[in-house]
């Protein structure tokens, strides 16, 4: 709901903005909690473009605004299974790789990944995976995975992302179905655990799911990596758990829409935030797994330990595929079992 | 003085009170308002409403299809409303042929049903319409969410609604007859609320309804309670939330009613034997009924399409209509069945005026 308020403030500031064209502006759609005000602020500094930062909660929500139209947004940061969508639909424009000289700075396993081949349309800005965060004092038996966290003695006292393809992921991962492999069948197969599991859960929360737990409202939760990398860095007594019976990775990028207006601020925009410096200014703010090694260098040792941001067995976690269709029914599906 | 006893206008006075030219230019920057934020969107609502769904995109397509309402109205929504009519009728049939009958055995009774006649029907069988109504579309299962949801709406908007009437009159009725002076510093005191924003005043009652919050540490700390109860993210804090963010709507026309009401009416009616409860009953509600039904409609119409207050204090867990269309028209990518869902929810409010102003012209 912080997206909510964002939202509005941004569509304020549209507002007042669009009266004066003078300067350059950068119109920036992303996730909520992930862009800190400082680097928005740096990259006026040194290049004089204003930069307005509208945020979304999902995926599907952002795909939905920007066909939508009216809003002209310059830069989104879509996950990988989305940018699969939108190159299908022939929603991105192609990047100057030339302008973007710091993408030699990304790791090489967050490069030439199996949504954008050769990286034709994305920079990456955060990787990252979802996890099980819960509150030590409260929860006295160890959690291991989802099967140990759906349990009736937690009812009530779930937190989990407001996300249906993540929530019927972890339902299919504790099956043994993949993750990729929606189909009608598939779905219909794991309905029931996940009537079971969503009617445990207390709220469902994307925008900022950690907050539930630090005002103790729930013990347990499921939440974004670095927002459980918070929790940790702020209190010792939330513990992180990479789900054992599965977890995945997700990459989100920087892409320009085809429809941008200003592509060439969009482009300065994703050279500068992979400075090196610049990149660390983001990960202490919204603390995800960098995709940066040269950022990676100048994190001090302790920040490199902390088991939310930097997941033991990062390379071998997959990502989500685009599921086409088959979207609208896990969403369906999702809003079909809530609030019963 | 009020309307019932002024004498009608004659032509004469109509004729010379009605608005020229001039008056058309005056009121013309408010139509053309109305026509762009208004009648325009609803158009494009109606319209993407009989769309086809681009499967590529969720946008809609312009090639006319019923669809979108065939998708609302399916089945299962359609069995649960026929059910709910059958019992209904036949419950509300039964309930009031026993009262008929019990009528004749009792004379107090007999004297009751004369005064009502004709409505205590209707009542019943509304009253026993929605009983049934709640009840299927509970237990239609998959198919019947929607129906639950609008059905849940309703419930929690009437009832939202019911508490701001409660909460609402007898504080509109102190203002109004309170002194002047004092009287302007309560009516500040309602509108005060209003220079925060709406968003910031529902993300406070987090603070005072989570259970570390202010409540529940306000009642363990007395000794009422040993273990918090948990408010938020449950429909009771929905209505909570509700409750809080319309009961000036309910409370400003209320006051405007009161204010106007004429004393001698009262004092009229207390010299002439009623009891303070008669006087109320007879005379003052009467009177300041059409302030109770526009604060009615002022708070019921947008209460019924709410969603940030379900969101924010309802986890994401409580779903109303508003919700839904929200879901529909971003999350889920079917613009058309949004705007489908849109437009029964602009022909419920259209109804619930219609009755709200019938009854007010009646009255």
């Amino acid at each position: 709901m912080k997206s909510l308020v964002a939202s509005l403030v941004a569509a304020a500031a549209v507002c007042m903005t669009s009266v004066s064209t003078l300067a350059q502006e950068l119109n920036l759609f992303a996730w909520s909690e992930y862009v800190p005000q400082s680097v928005l602020d740096g990259f006026t500094k040194e290049t004089g473009i204003k930069v307005t930062y509208e945020s979304y909660a999902s995926n599907e929500e952002m795909v939905t605004k920007l066909l939508a139209g009216g809003a002209n947004y310059d830069l989104i940061v879509p996950s990988e299974y989305t940018v699969e969508a939108l190159v299908k639909q022939k929603l991105l424009a192609e990047i100057d790789h030339s302008k973007v000289a710091n993408l030699k700075n990304v790791m090489p396993m967050y490069l030439n990944m199996p949504h954008d081949p050769g990286n034709k349309y994305t920079v990456p800005w955060m990787a990252g995976t979802v996890g099980i965060v819960y509150n030590s004092e409260k929860v006295k038996d160890p959690i291991t995975g989802f099967k140990t966290m759906f349990v009736d003695k937690y009812a009530k006292r779930i937190v989990t992302l407001d996300d249906s393809r993540e929530f019927a992921s972890w339902v299919m991962v504790s099956q043994g179905i993949d993750v990729n492999d929606v189909t009608k069948e598939t779905l219909a197969k794991i309905r029931p655990q996940m009537q079971k599991w969503m009617s445990l859960v207390r709220s469902f929360d994307s925008d900022s799911p950690k907050t539930a737990l630090q005002a103790g409202d729930v013990d347990v939760g499921i939440v974004w990596n670095g927002e459980a990398a918070l929790l940790i860095q702020e209190d010792e007594k939330f513990k992180w758990v990479l789900p054992e019976e599965g977890a995945h990775k997700f990459i989100d990028s920087l892409c320009i829409p085809a429809s941008a207006k200003n592509k060439d601020a969009a482009l300065k925009f994703m050279n500068y935030i992979l400075k090196p410096e610049v990149g660390k200014e983001i990960w202490e703010a919204f603390p995800y797994t960098t995709p940066n090694a040269e950022t990676r260098k100048i994190l001090d040792e302790d920040s490199l330990k902390n088991p939310a941001s930097f997941p033991a067995n990062e390379e071998k976690l997959a990502t989500f595929r685009d599921i086409g269709e088959m979207m609208a029914e896990v969403e369906k599906m999702f809003s079909d079992l809530k609030g019963q | 003085m009020p309307a019932a006893v002024t004498p009608p206008p004659t032509d004469d006075l109509d004729t010379r009170r009605r608005p020229g030219t001039m008056g058309l230019l005056l009121i013309a920057p408010m139509l053309v308002w109305l026509v762009a934020l208004v009648v325009v969107p609803a158009a494009i609502m109606v319209v993407y409403s009989f769309s086809e769904r681009n499967p590529d995109t969720g946008q809609a397509t312009f090639v006319f299809t019923l669809q979108n309402y065939v998708d609302l109205f399916r089945p299962p929504y359609v069995k649960a409303f026929s059910l709910a009519l059958g019992t209904g009728g036949v419950a509300a049939a039964v309930i009031v042929l026993a009262i008929r009958y019990l009528g004749r055995q009792w004379m107090w009774l007999a004297e009751l049903l004369g005064k009502v006649q004709g409505r205590i029907g209707a009542a019943t069988f509304l009253a026993c319409f929605w009983i049934a109504i709640n009840v299927f579309a509970d237990s239609s299962g998959e198919g019947g969410r929607l129906l639950k949801i609008i059905v849940d709406s309703i419930n929690y908007a009437g009832l939202s609604t019911i508490i701001c009437v409660l909460i609402g009159y007898p504080a509109a009725y102190f203002i109004g007859r309170s002194p002047e002076s004092v009287r302007n510093l309560l009516l500040i005191l309602v509108m005060i609320p209003f220079w925060t924003s709406f968003l910031v005043r529902t993300y406070a009652w987090i603070t005072i309804l989570s259970d570390n919050g202010l409540f529940n540490a306000t009642l363990q700390w007395m000794g009422v309670i040993g273990e918090p109860i948990m408010l938020k993210d449950t429909p009771t804090a929905v209505m909570i939330g509700l409750v809080y963010t319309y009961l000036p709507f309910m409370i400003l026309p209320i006051y405007g009613s009161v204010e106007r009401l004429d004393n001698a009416m009262v004092e009229a009616a207390l010299d002439l034997g009623a009891g303070p409860l008669r006087a109320f009953w007879g005379v003052i509600l009467p009177l300041t009924q059409p302030g109770i039904i526009a604060g009615v409609l002022l708070v019921f119409i947008p209460a019924i399409g709410m969603f940030a207050v379900n969101d924010i204090l309802g986890g994401h867990n409580v779903q109303m209509i508003g919700n839904e269309i929200q879901q529909l028209t971003t999350r889920a990518r079917n613009m058309p069945l949004g705007a489908a869902l849109g437009t029964v929810l602009l022909l419920i409010f259209v109804l619930i005026y219609y009755f709200g102003t019938r009854r007010r012209a009646t009255a």
